[in-house]
């Protein structure tokens, strides 16, 4: 391997052994010599036995709408345990729920997996299916009224998408590749039918 | 200065401790297995974190990293959890039919050919012993 | 002021008896999955609000090790029930 790919792998994994690191040295609280060297080399152990894929390639974090992110997270937070609170003193076991679908306009692993998270963090909805393949979350919401509930609901979690999106700078899949036709619904060439319950995760 | 570091983790205790109890409310009152786990992972979490917080203010420098780290780590497990346990109440019918207003991820599945597997409806607490899906007691 | 922490131990006591409930009733294994995860987060407050009211850190690793257990020990345990239930 060329000198300078070899030198960008490490840079790469980089961030991963700092963090590892600072949690080693954290969680046995103390900075003695021992603890620091044999956090290093534990981290460094580590990442090169469990080599992680390179996340995100391209990325470019944007601090401004990160910030956003965590705030609009902190405040989500807050305002979930109250929606869920509230729900279960007022309404109890009356409470009606809805399960809805979000299609997606992300296409990565990691991105896909912090809009799953955040929106289970998010008031009123929890995650339980992620259709990985065809970008979509089903998601499931309480409290319910109407239909008009559940479509703010589904605004919201699109707008939270967009902001994370924002946040690394993602660019949406360019037109033609994310076609508007739902390749679910068209039969595949070979007659087989599209296989939902075998989706990994 | 240490009344006001107190009273500080005392309001944030007392709030936390409000919020877990009110979850435990929630884990009781709800009536099928999804609903509950918006109570267990969205309230309690947020209890825990703000108890955690709590402690965090008062405790020495040396403590507050750690206990900032569990509370982070429960953040973002919580979300994990409750998908797995959520997916597979999903799919093994743990869900209250009546209380749902709608269910869009049935009608995709009926419209990709593969209907979830419906025998004879859900099962409602009352109607234990029933349904032949609840072999796991 | 150690008055109130003893009093949210006691509300954490309250919500555990509750949680308890759902354990023993819950009709189903997943209801009972869910409660003992809500335990051990309740055992973990406790366990916190234990240390300031004791001025004593020695407790520190049991959060983290417990924190870690819940975890595993939920997503392994429904996992393990959607196995069984031949979804997989």
């Amino acid at each position: 391997m060329s000198p300078r790919k070899r030198s960008r792998r490490i840079l790469h994994h980089l961030p991963l052994v700092v963090w590892l690191w600072l949690l080693w040295v954290v969680l046995w609280g103390s900075l003695s010599a021992v603890v620091l060297v044999g956090g290093l080399l534990a981290a460094l152990l580590i990442v090169a036995l469990f080599p992680l894929p390179s996340v995100l390639p391209g990325a470019v974090p944007r601090p401004l709408w990160i910030g956003a992110l965590l705030f609009h997270l902190l405040v989500d937070l807050i305002r979930s345990g109250t929606t869920v609170a509230w729900a279960a003193v007022r309404h109890g076991g009356r409470t009606r729920s809805a399960i809805m679908e979000v299609p997606l306009h992300i296409d990565d692993d990691v991105l896909i997996t912090v809009v799953a998270e955040i929106t289970t963090i998010a008031p009123g909805t929890v995650v339980i299916e992620i259709d990985r393949r065809r970008r979509r979350l089903y998601v499931h919401t309480l409290p319910v009224r109407d239909q008009e509930t559940v479509d703010l609901r589904k605004k919201e979690t699109q707008d939270l998408e967009r902001r994370v999106a924002r946040s690394v700078g993602y660019r949406h899949a360019p037109p033609g590749r994310g076609s508007p036709i739902d390749p679910s619904d068209v039969p595949p060439r070979d007659g087989t039918p599209p296989d939902h319950r075998g989706e990994r995760g | 200065m240490t009344l006001l570091r107190d009273v500080v983790t005392a309001v944030l205790f007392l709030t936390g401790a409000c919020f877990c109890l009110l979850g435990a409310v929630g884990l009781l009152r709800f009536r099928d297995t999804v609903s509950r786990l918006h109570a267990a992972s969205k309230a309690q979490t947020l209890g825990l974190l703000l108890i955690l917080v709590g402690a965090a203010v008062n405790r020495p420098l040396r403590d507050a990293p750690v206990l900032l780290l569990v509370a982070l780590f429960q953040l973002f497990n919580a979300p994990i959890t409750s998908q797995i346990v959520g997916r597979t109440a999903y799919r093994t019918h743990a869900v209250d039919r009546r209380r749902l207003f709608s269910d869009e991820l049935a009608d995709r599945l009926a419209r990709d050919g593969t209907p979830l597997r419906e025998q004879g409806g859900l099962t409602p607490d009352k109607e234990e012993g029933k349904n032949p899906d609840d072999e796991d007691r | 002021m150690t008055h109130l922490y003893s009093v949210t131990l006691g509300v954490l006591v309250v919500a555990g008896l509750l949680t308890l409930v759902r354990l023993v009733h819950g009709p189903r294994a997943l209801d009972r999955i869910m409660a003992l995860d809500v335990i051990v987060t309740m055992v973990i407050a406790g366990t916190a609000v234990g240390m300031t009211l004791r001025d004593d850190s020695t407790a520190l690793p049991v959060l983290v090790v417990l924190a870690l257990l819940a975890f595993i020990g939920s997503v392994t345990a429904a996992h393990l029930v959607e196995k069984r239930k031949g979804m997989r």
